[in-house]
């Protein structure tokens, strides 16, 4: 099974959209998923359409409270921050185990860096989701200092809400494609449909199939598809950089 | 999405709608100072580094990158040797002015000019 954990830089970057549609990418290409949300105010289910007051299962929960959306197993583990033993524990439930059917995608909030320290060493791959923000990017000097080189080295980037209208943000973009170069997945435009898909309860592909940010993030999911190819061992966009060449494409 | 923009693009026969008409400009334009402190910042280096120490067969070319082609570790050491006025620039110094930050961006510029930004 691989582990691929969804982080950022900041709150509000999105990740916790992104690690969603992540989920339902790989999900659509085959792999069963289970997402796992780490965080104690959690709006996961709002990106499947479900109601806000859900509250998702444990990780540990039988399968019968299981709540699948979209074909997706969607579980929490509030404490698995603090729990030292967290990684131990999805190698005794098997999440560790070889095999490209079985996927975990981890949304972790900003914050929650410590953790994704942590996990990223065990996992197929993760993705640093950021904004096209000055504030962004300044934290990414402090960020870089912190972690580690095989971390570092094993972190692919997408860009979030990026708002193609605004110099700023085309030039910060334009900034961090340069810095980490083929390690850029793709881009996510800003597009008013994925709050208002929230707003109606609705799967943003139900509501508005043809969103800009829809096909982008799908466009991403799919360039990490590769990463379960090797599980249990880390996996990192070199090369072609698809999703952000189609994604480029597509602008 | 609202109904007079549903309506537009199925008019258009698209299904997105992006505008291309803010296409960056980039030699036009001052370097932003933020992203001038963030370049002088070593610790951004760790890129650079964490890329070479993860060097891997790869089965595809590389995507042309102006990180790729200098590393930003060479950006750095231009910096300390201080601004230098464009008219006062000497041909080596002139040489070096094309591998600066603005050189970065001029090679921004042509990949937006070339759609892929």
């Amino acid at each position: 099974m691989a582990v691929i954990v969804c982080h950022g830089l900041k709150g509000g970057a999105g990740i916790t959209f992104v690690a969603a549609h992540l989920a339902m990418a790989l999900s659509e290409a085959g792999a069963e998923v289970t997402v796992l949300t780490v965080a104690k105010r959690d709006t996961m289910p709002l990106h499947f359409g479900l109601q806000p007051a859900l509250t998702l299962p444990s990780l540990f929960a039988p399968a019968e409270d299981a709540v699948l959306a979209a074909g997706i197993n969607l579980r929490s583990h509030l404490k698995a921050t603090e729990d030292p033993d967290f990684v131990p524990t999805l190698l005794d439930m098997g999440y560790l185990d070889p095999g490209q059917d079985r996927v975990m995608v981890i949304d972790v909030p900003a914050h929650e860096f410590a953790f994704a320290r942590r996990v990223i060493p065990h996992a197929s791959a993760n993705l640093c989701v950021l904004n096209a923000a000055p504030d962004t990017l300044a934290l990414l000097p402090q960020v870089l200092g912190e972690a580690s080189a095989e971390n570092i080295a094993r972190t692919t980037f997408a860009i979030n809400a990026l708002d193609e209208t605004r110099r700023l943000s085309r030039h910060a973009a334009a900034f961090i494609r340069e810095l980490v170069g083929p390690r850029l997945l793709g881009r996510v435009r800003l597009d008013e449909s994925v709050p208002e898909a929230m707003a109606m309860l609705q799967p943003l592909a139900r509501y508005a199939p043809s969103s800009a940010a829809l096909a982008d993030v799908r466009a991403i999911g799919e360039a990490l598809v590769p990463a379960l190819e090797t599980p249990g061992r880390p996996w990192v966009a070199r090369g072609s950089s698809g999703a952000a060449a189609a994604s480029s494409r597509a602008a | 999405m609202r109904i007079d923009a549903r309506n537009l693009l199925d008019r258009l026969g698209k299904n997105e709608f992006a505008y291309k008409e803010f296409e960056d400009r980039f030699t036009e334009l001052e370097l932003w100072p933020i992203l001038e402190a963030l370049l002088r910042d070593p610790r951004l280096q760790a890129i650079d580094q964490a890329e070479n120490a993860a060097a891997e067969p790869v089965a595809s070319a590389p995507v042309e990158t102006f990180a790729a082609a200098e590393p930003l570790s060479s950006l750095f050491s231009r910096y300390d040797r201080g601004p230098v006025a464009t008219n006062e620039l000497s041909s080596d110094r002139r040489g070096a002015q094309a591998q600066d930050v603005r050189a970065m961006l001029r090679h921004l510029s042509d990949l937006g000019s070339r759609g892929e930004i």
